[in-house]
């Protein structure tokens, strides 16, 4: 009886570990930048996908490495949804294609030993990867209104001065 | 030059004398007017862009648009005295060319009569465009003024004290510089 109870306890926990193991895992993404830098202090990036594993594995924890800084992906429902968020500087935020390479425990654990072991981290294969486009902060128009505004004002008031100059002459 | 037109010069000045510094009911009618709507453009601009407060400021507004009606008036009317003279001077060859040329049909009139009809229009000519031009060169020279004070001169001010002193200042100034002979 006891070596039957061993028996299913083992069963049980080899499928568990599998399920913790995505394979073939697909990503539907949607993502959002914010844009107004002229009442910003800093972009936030945000993206939010869905990971699909042809073995029906839910609930495993992912980690995401973006521009070589590692962040958790929050888990927001059971549902295999997750959601990655992380803000940068105006002046450092480049607009583009940003990679948000996502890694499971086991391929996040050998990132880090990478790291510490001095080697090239790129070598250690994502699950999978959510491009983000940064179109580009808007930091506000060229010339501003004011000096738009000076600058026509100055312009009348030259061709005012040189017609007065010229009568006076 | 011939004493000719030497003559001209000295019933010109006599007749421009008439006309000096008091301006007629309608030219003033229209120099209050025109100063009054440029005194009162600047409150647009601090109403929408500066953010003031329309309803708490509403005391200088007034005060500051009356005062700055009155100096920039003043402003038209020296540029003007000072400008009709020398815009007389300036049209009297093209002025003179054409009024011969209409009157030259009409034998009956004198010579006397020709000239004086010639003084008259030379008159309303330099009248009108010394009028014109002091709206425009007092209008420019107001607007680019309180654009100026008012963005980059005052900027740290609140926009009440812009207000006042970015509008006041520029009237000032505009009557000031008027005052000048040149």
């Amino acid at each position: 009886m006891d070596k039957l109870a061993i028996c299913v306890f083992f069963v049980a926990a080899l499928s568990a570990a599998c399920a913790e193991f995505c394979q073939k895992p697909e990503v539907t993404a949607s993502a959002y930048v914010t844009e107004d830098a002229t009442v910003l202090t800093t972009i936030a990036f945000t993206t939010q996908f869905t990971l699909k594993c042809s073995n029906g594995a839910k609930g495993i924890s992912l980690y995401a490495e973006v521009e070589g800084r590692t962040l958790p992906a929050v888990r927001l429902s059971a549902d295999n949804k997750y959601q990655v968020s992380w803000t940068e500087d105006i002046k450092k935020a480049r607009s583009g294609d940003y990679s948000v390479k996502l890694y499971d425990e086991e391929s996040y654990a050998a990132i880090r030993k990478a790291q510490r072991n001095g080697e090239d981290p790129s070598n250690v294969k994502p699950l999978a990867v959510v491009v983000l486009n940064n179109p580009g902060a808007y930091l506000g128009p060229w010339v501003n209104s004011e000096l738009l505004a000076a600058v026509l004002a100055a312009l009348v008031s030259y061709t005012a001065f040189s017609a007065k100059s010229k009568l006076l002459a | 030059m011939s004493g000719k037109s030497k003559a001209f010069t000295k019933e010109e000045e006599l007749l421009l004398q008439d006309f000096s510094r008091n301006v007629s009911t309608k030219s003033s009618a229209l120099f209050y007017g025109n100063a009054f709507i440029v005194s009162a453009i600047p409150i647009w601009l601090f109403w929408r862009i500066h953010l003031i407060d329309l309803y708490s400021s509403l005391i200088s507004f007034v005060l500051v648009t009356v005062a700055s009606t009155y100096l920039v008036a003043l402003a038209y009317k020296n540029t003007k005295f000072v400008l009709k003279h020398k815009i007389a001077v300036k049209r009297e060859d093209a002025v003179t060319r054409e009024m011969t040329r209409k009157l030259a049909e009409d034998k009956k009139m004198s010579k006397k009569e020709k000239d004086e009809r010639i003084l008259w229009k030379k008159n309303e000519v330099a009248d009108y465009e010394a009028t014109t031009f002091a709206i425009f060169y007092n209008n420019a020279v107001f607007l680019a003024l309180v654009i100026l004070s008012s963005f980059y001169i005052l900027k740290t001010f609140t926009p009440a004290v812009n207000y006042i002193l970015s509008v006041g200042t520029a009237s000032a100034l505009l009557a000031l510089l008027s005052t000048g002979s040149q």
